[in-house]
């Protein structure tokens, strides 16, 4: 995992060179929290193997695994973003001593998450480092990290798993060849993909946007209806909105793709027939349209638009095409 | 982990290292308290990261016997059920068992509780004593020491270090500082101790309040020991441990004026009645501000105006009025803070023009001082 990553953690650590703060950047799932965990515990480790591998056993590991090191502090989201008096409780922490050692680690998940007022306050707090102090920022989004945030913070870069071996593992795990592609292009950890492929919701969630797709095509009256009746009472929650959304995008591109030839790039493979009878309907351009309007859907589902006034646009949009 | 207790005791412990224990915590340990059983007798802890009090129970006591260890060990049991528990607890003794894992029985008479506990191992670790760097310092003179410094702590952050007290240790005489920039509090004591050893640390204001409330009045000593993170104050049966802020405190010498223009010896209480009075009409207003004038040798005017409320004036006759005449204005809740902070039936004020410090002290007593910055308003 990440061997770009951790060849240069292992040589920070050996030769001394750690900064003082370090940005986190990747997709979902390529592993950045357990990273940063697992340089916290290299740091504090009683006996680490070769100096930075920690032991996993020792009481301070167990403690940073369990959350219970009082000099490693991790932030979340409290709701739905970073607030600022969580940074100001971080400062008032760092303004004192470390309990046990001199080192003392801060970990911010979800780094782009942080309220203007927090990355502001947090930013002074970056700019005075301490010489035991190590930050470690984590986000999906490192465009919407503040410029200034960003200079002040070694940026390291997860890479994701190559879809190809991505697909590779999941099926040398037993997951269903023809189900494989699907699950690797909605997530890029190979835990939650073998979790969505047992997932009942997820396999319901499929049939319902290939369905929501037919009924556009067939009868675009009776979308909004299906939509009612089927939609909303699968779709609840806002991720599953986005899930939903996810997979639609999926399906249009699989289109576009069986329209261009280029079969082998399909990811819906347990509805690929009725794939091929849809893409004869519907030309190019129009598909890029929208695909175009779901994109701009999934945008706003993130600037907290009510999802069904937001799903019902879309399916007017959609008809329009 | 097998021992049986006097309920009494562990009450009383159980309460004193709650004093320690928040809620609002990040870490999930620290909600609880944790018990170790040794041969010598049982230790509560419990910590909120900032303090640690760490209370210890002996095996025994004027040859009465307060605890029976059948097996050694330690626990962490979440301190709300904990607290509540032995309080209510039916007989005098208490019985403490760890069955595998970290299954707890708590035992007493009839009733029995059967508790989750978390691992002892996971609980933050505290510094050891080492017994050579020791000083001492009686309580009833460290809780004054406290008392006549923190008040005058800053309540906000954006000097971090300027929330805490600095203590300085050298020569056996302890300097305490605090300061908010508008107003600074000193103290020396003696202390007891190797003379060689100095110390320059800076202790947070919100520990030392704790702290305070922990002490007794009595002049049994405390122990204080020093480490590189946190100080450590020890008494007969407890420990209190604090953090330490981290960075230098500013040179505050400097700040302190030698020379005096005019020089006021007052009656601590009078003085302190006729600032309350004419604060009375500033409370709402510009910061509670008071004016102070020099009328004759024996004679101060302090007065207040508000204009939208109206006006107050006193003459508060001195001991004395020694040098030029004076014109200045300051925070009436400042002065008042420091006065209160102050022993002695009579006080000394130097000042040294209407736009510098001045200087509060006892007379007689070069122990203590409060400085304070008057207001520009005239």
């Amino acid at each position: 995992m990440q061997p770009v990553v951790m060849r240069m953690i292992k040589n920070a650590i050996w030769k001394d060179r750690l900064a003082h703060a370090y940005l986190f950047e990747g997709m979902r799932g390529t592993g950045k929290k357990e990273t940063a965990l697992l340089l916290a515990k290299s740091l504090f480790c009683e006996d680490p193997a070769e100096g930075y591998i920690p032991c996993e056993s020792c009481r301070f590991c167990r403690r940073i695994n369990h959350g219970n090191h009082p000099d490693v502090h991790v932030i979340e989201p409290e709701g739905a973003s970073i607030k600022k008096h969580q940074i100001k409780m971080l400062q008032e922490e760092f303004a004192k001593t470390a309990m046990e050692s001199n080192r003392k680690v801060y970990i911010i998940n979800h780094a782009d998450l942080m309220t203007v007022n927090a990355a502001n306050s947090l930013l002074k707090f970056l700019e005075e480092p301490d010489s035991h102090t190590t930050a470690i920022l984590i986000t999906e989004q490192v465009q919407q990290i503040l410029p200034t945030i960003l200079s002040r913070c070694q940026v390291v870069s997860f890479k994701p798993l190559p879809f190809e071996k991505l697909v590779e593992m999941l099926i040398d795990a037993g997951v269903n060849p023809k189900k494989a592609p699907l699950i690797a292009k909605m997530t890029n950890s190979f835990d939650e993909g073998m979790a969505l492929n047992e997932d009942e919701w997820f396999a319901q969630a499929q049939k319902l946007v290939v369905k929501l797709y037919e009924t556009l095509k067939k009868s675009p009256l009776e979308a909004l209806t299906a939509l009612q009746d089927n939609w909303f009472a699968h779709f609840s929650e806002r991720d599953q909105h986005d899930k939903g959304l996810e997979l639609l995008l999926l399906l249009l591109r699989d289109l576009l793709y069986i329209q261009l030839g280029k079969k082998e790039q399909v990811v819906f493979l347990l509805e690929e027939q009725r794939l091929e009878q849809l893409a004869l309907q519907s030309s190019g351009l129009r598909l890029a349209n929208q695909m175009a309007s779901v994109m701009e859907a999934k945008r706003k589902l993130h600037a907290n638009m009510n999802p069904q006034l937001l799903m019902e646009q879309l399916v007017l949009e959609l008809q329009e095409g | 982990m097998k021992f049986s207790i006097q309920r009494e005791r562990l009450v009383e412990s159980v309460q004193d290292v709650m004093k320690a224990v928040t809620s609002r915590t990040t870490i999930p340990i620290l909600t609880g308290i944790k018990i170790t059983a040794a041969e010598q007798g049982v230790t509560l802890t419990g910590s909120d990261s900032d303090i640690s009090i760490e209370s210890f129970i002996p095996r025994e006591e004027d040859g009465d016997e307060i605890v029976e260890v059948v097996e050694p060990g330690a626990i962490v049991l979440q301190a709300k059920y904990l607290g509540e528990i032995v309080k209510k607890l039916p007989t005098d003794y208490v019985d403490f068992e760890v069955q595998n894992r970290f299954q707890v029985i708590i035992r007493s008479g009839m009733s029995e509780f059967n508790l989750i506990g978390q691992d002892a191992d996971e609980y933050p670790l505290l510094p050891q004593i080492e017994e050579d760097h020791v000083f001492k310092i009686p309580s009833d003179l460290l809780k004054n020491v406290i008392r006549q410094t923190v008040f005058a702590v800053s309540t906000t952050e954006t000097r971090p270090i300027l929330t805490g007290v600095n203590w300085k240790i050298a020569d056996n005489e302890l300097v305490c500082v605090a300061t908010d920039s508008h107003r600074l509090a000193l103290r020396k004591a003696r202390i007891e101790g190797d003379a060689g050893q100095t110390y320059n640390i800076v202790i947070p204001g919100k520990s030392l309040n704790e702290l305070y409330k922990t002490l007794d009045d009595t002049s049994d000593p405390v122990e204080i020991v020093i480490t590189e993170n946190q100080i450590l104050f020890k008494a007969k049966n407890w420990l209190f441990f604090s953090r330490l802020l981290e960075g230098n405190y500013p040179d505050t010498s400097r700040l302190i004026p030698t020379d005096s223009k005019t020089t006021v010896v007052v009656k601590t209480k009078d003085l302190l009645h006729s600032i309350d009075r004419a604060s009375l009409l500033a409370r709402e207003h510009r910061n509670h501000v008071v004016r102070c004038t020099t009328i004759d040798e024996r004679t101060l005017e302090i007065s207040s105006i508000s204009p939208e409320v109206g006006k107050v004036v006193e003459e508060l006759p001195c001991e004395s009025i020694e040098g030029e005449e004076l014109k200045i204005a300051f925070s009436a809740k400042y002065v008042m803070e420091a006065l209160k902070a102050l022993e002695g039936t009579d006080i000394k004020i130097n000042f040294t023009g209407a736009m510098r410090p001045f200087i509060i002290r006892p007379i007689g007593d070069e122990s203590i001082l409060q400085l304070i910055l008057p207001v520009r308003t005239y």
